[in-house]
């Protein structure tokens, strides 16, 4: 079986900051690191190795030159190889044109019969790349995948989680699955796997190399459009009642709060 | 309380006066009736124990919440004309009872004094009240590109006047050494309410006796800290963090004492036994590889400049504890990694509290590394002999050993409570006789007090008695603590 893994490398902070004027995200001088949700499928991807003989796993990632540390990080965890689509052509890629270019990154690696994502990207935050791709290359396209039951016959069993609990799917392979964190509990890297991961070569691919019009690349090939970036306000219009004084002050100012609002 | 070990504090108690309605309404004129609790149990009870656990509980009369120094001083000026005992409280984080109004009176809490005042980048030094949580600070003066190096487990409760109360060490003391070292100046009020301000924005001075370092440490029986000017480093470079498994401790041990001497600058050294670890795991639900087959992990944290240097670093540590006999070494280098690494060791009480709520966590003894080794056998020893539970873990590279015991389940918990301590006592005299002491970061209190009496000499202790008068003449601040009385 060949399996692959789409990964992304995201900034390692709480707080993403976004540039007003332009609408992207802050990037310089915050770390990086391999997307947390990530490390979900790739832990699943290398279980699913371990599970069935012969499976060989690709972590395949989008990004600039220095990605290829997420790459190498899953690569530590135990994936085969890695590949990273690199290209200044790439750059400004929305949601569509990043699918469509790791989706042309996966036929260029020769086409797999699973490939796995996490849930979304703690920057993006859109969860919308992995079943995107999953749609372009005709893959059964799984969200929300808490569990694989089954892999064999042309066939997967997942169950996915959905509002209310769980729903069993069986699909055709090959399949795209997205999953969740409740999946597993990512493994930590030994020693050796680090060193591993030091010494593999990761090629990179850029855009000549990909079969994919040149309109659907990078910015000129992403509808999406910031047009302005806002932000929530959180405002909590909460009253302070002390019962320290008078008790029966207090609980008949709740009493008639609740009252007003209909609750009593 | 009660409990022969403890002692009756009534006889204490006489020696004060208790709050009447007219001094209430004094305390309540001076800093406000809305910073003063009194006549609410429920409210009061938050006030009445810390981490050394639910045995040792005492009700206060009173809880001042003050907003300034001023108030602080004016609580110490009634105190000081009635004669009523002060507990200063921070977060209440503290694991050897110090923050426990043994005699009543009043709880002078410092939780309304959270300000950052300012970062000085220009003299490293940050200036801030007492109630600031630690992991605050932290947070605040790295967003000026400083680290504040005083690191306690407690940093996401402790408040930082009662890291410097308690001197408190944590996981970077073998780097960056204790709270003490990273205090410059303190603004300190006495009992009598008069407001010293000592040392400053400077890092030299001989200038006579330092009373900042006799408040250092002191654990609120000398003065109340109102402000602190902290000492902040660059900030480090990038770290990654090793897990060792290890057959035994031994080989763990050994191991510490050589990833020491490569030099490689290590920021933190932690051991974990392994009922420690299965408690913990089991708690923040994450399980570790080797959980069953290790009996020992150490968790080491490297810094290093560059990232090939930082490679090269943990390659090197992490090769030496394999030939050292280490099962498996896991490298955790992105921050979801370390984290999750970390959030083992920073939960470890929390779970152990959830496990065995009558859990005593007081164990802090010192030994000098190279006893580490015999200080753990007879730890597992003494435990075995009387067949309760125990869970090391430690700062093993300080030498600083934290055994927890558990509760068996035939002992009621006030016996308990005596037991554990007698326990303690018997393995503080090992630490003792192995060139070490009872507490390295947790303090006395009143906890470790008889020990801590036995273990000094007449003409030591006096010398301290003499100290404690000139600050506390009516010994109206933390009675019952440290020296006792």
């Amino acid at each position: 079986m060949r399996v692959a893994v789409l990964v992304k490398q995201v900034p390692a902070t709480e707080n993403v900051k976004i540039d007003e004027t332009t609408g992207t995200m802050i990037r310089e001088g915050v770390e990086a690191e391999l997307n947390p949700l990530d490390l979900h499928a790739v832990e699943e991807a290398v279980r699913l190795k371990e599970r069935f003989e012969g499976t060989e796993v690709v972590v395949i990632s989008m990004g600039p030159p220095q990605a290829k540390k997420a790459v190498k990080a899953a690569i530590a965890m135990g994936c085969d190889r890695g590949v990273l689509l690199s290209d200044r052509k790439f750059a400004g890629s929305d949601t569509l044109a990043t699918a469509r270019t790791l989706a042309a990154g996966l036929v260029h690696e020769g086409g797999f019969d699973l490939a796995l994502s996490g849930e979304r990207a703690t920057d993006g935050e859109t969860g919308q790349v992995g079943p995107a791709v999953g749609r372009i290359l005709d893959m059964s396209a799984l969200t929300f995948v808490s569990e694989v039951e089954s892999v064999g016959a042309g066939t997967i069993v997942v169950r996915r989680a959905v509002e209310g609990g769980h729903e069993r799917v069986e699909a055709p392979l090959p399949a795209m699955l997205s999953v969740v964190k409740e999946i597993n509990v990512p493994r930590l890297c030994t020693l050796g796997g680090k060193i591993r991961a030091k010494k593999a070569e990761i090629p990179v691919v850029g855009a000549a190399e990909l079969t994919i019009p040149e309109e659907h690349l990078g910015l000129a090939g992403s509808p999406t459009k910031v047009v302005r970036v806002s932000y929530p306000q959180i405002t909590r219009k909460g009253k302070k009642l002390s019962a320290s004084d008078d008790l029966d002050t207090a609980l008949d100012a709740i009493r008639g709060l609740l009252a007003d609002r209909g609750a009593v | 309380m009660s409990g022969a070990f403890f002692g009756n504090t009534d006889a204490l108690r006489e020696r004060y006066n208790t709050i009447t309605p007219e001094i209430l309404a004094e305390l309540k004129a001076a800093v406000g009736a809305k910073n003063v609790v009194a006549g609410d149990p429920d409210a009061l009870e938050s006030y009445a124990s810390d981490e050394a656990g639910i045995m040792f509980t005492s009700m206060p009369d009173a809880v001042v919440k003050a907003e300034n120094t001023e108030h602080v001083s004016a609580v110490m000026q009634l105190a000081s004309k009635y004669k009523i005992p002060v507990t200063p409280r921070g977060a209440g984080s503290g694991l050897a009872g110090a923050a426990v109004p043994l005699c009543g009176g009043i709880v002078l809490s410092m939780e309304k004094m959270n300000r950052i005042l300012e970062i000085d980048a220009i003299n490293r030094v940050a200036v801030v009240e007492p109630g600031v949580v630690t992991n605050e600070l932290c947070k605040a003066v790295a967003e000026h590109g400083f680290l504040y190096a005083g690191y306690p487990m407690s940093t996401e409760t402790s408040f930082i006047a009662g890291n410097v109360a308690t001197n408190a060490g944590g996981g970077k003391v073998i780097r960056y050494g204790n709270t003490r070292r990273h205090i410059l100046g303190l603004e300190v009020v006495i009992p009598s309410g008069t407001v010293l301000n000592l040392g400053g924005r400077i890092r030299k001075d001989t200038w006579g006796y330092s009373l900042m370092q006799l408040i250092i440490g002191s654990e609120g029986t000398l003065g109340v800290v109102t402000k602190v000017i902290v000492n902040l480093e660059p900030k480090p470079g990038k770290t990654v963090n090793l897990l060792a498994a290890f057959p035994d401790l031994d080989s763990a041990v050994d191991s510490v004492a050589k990833v020491i001497r490569t030099g490689i600058p290590v920021i933190s050294c932690e051991l974990l036994d392994k009922i420690s670890v299965n408690i913990t795991t089991k708690h923040v639900n994450t399980p570790l590889p080797y959980q069953d087959k290790a009996d020992a992990f150490l968790l080491i944290q490297i810094e290093g400049d560059s990232e090939e240097r930082l490679e090269d670093g943990y390659e090197k540590v992490g090769n030496l504890c394999l030939q050292n006999g280490a099962l498996e070494v896991f490298v955790a280098e992105s921050r979801t990694e370390s984290t999750a690494i970390w959030n083992i060791r920073q939960n470890l009480a929390e779970a152990m509290r959830a496990y065995d709520p009558y859990c005593s966590l007081s164990g802090d003894m010192v030994v000098p590394l190279s006893a580490v080794p015999e200080m753990v056998e007879e730890i597992r020893k003494a435990a075995k002999e009387r067949g309760i539970a125990v869970g090391i873990l430690g700062h093993i590279a300080d030498g600083n050993l934290h055994p927890i015991i558990f509760k068996p389940e035939s002992m009621e918990p006030m016996e308990w409570a005596e037991y554990a301590e007698t326990f303690y006592d018997d393995l503080t005299s090992v630490a003792l006789r192995l060139g070490g002491v009872g507490s390295g970061e947790h303090g006395i209190g009143y906890v470790k007090m008889p020990i801590f009496l036995h273990s000094k000499t007449d003409e030591e202790l006096e010398i301290m008695r003499g100290i404690k008068r000139s600050f506390d003449p009516q010994g109206i601040l933390n009675p019952g603590k440290l020296l006792g009385n």
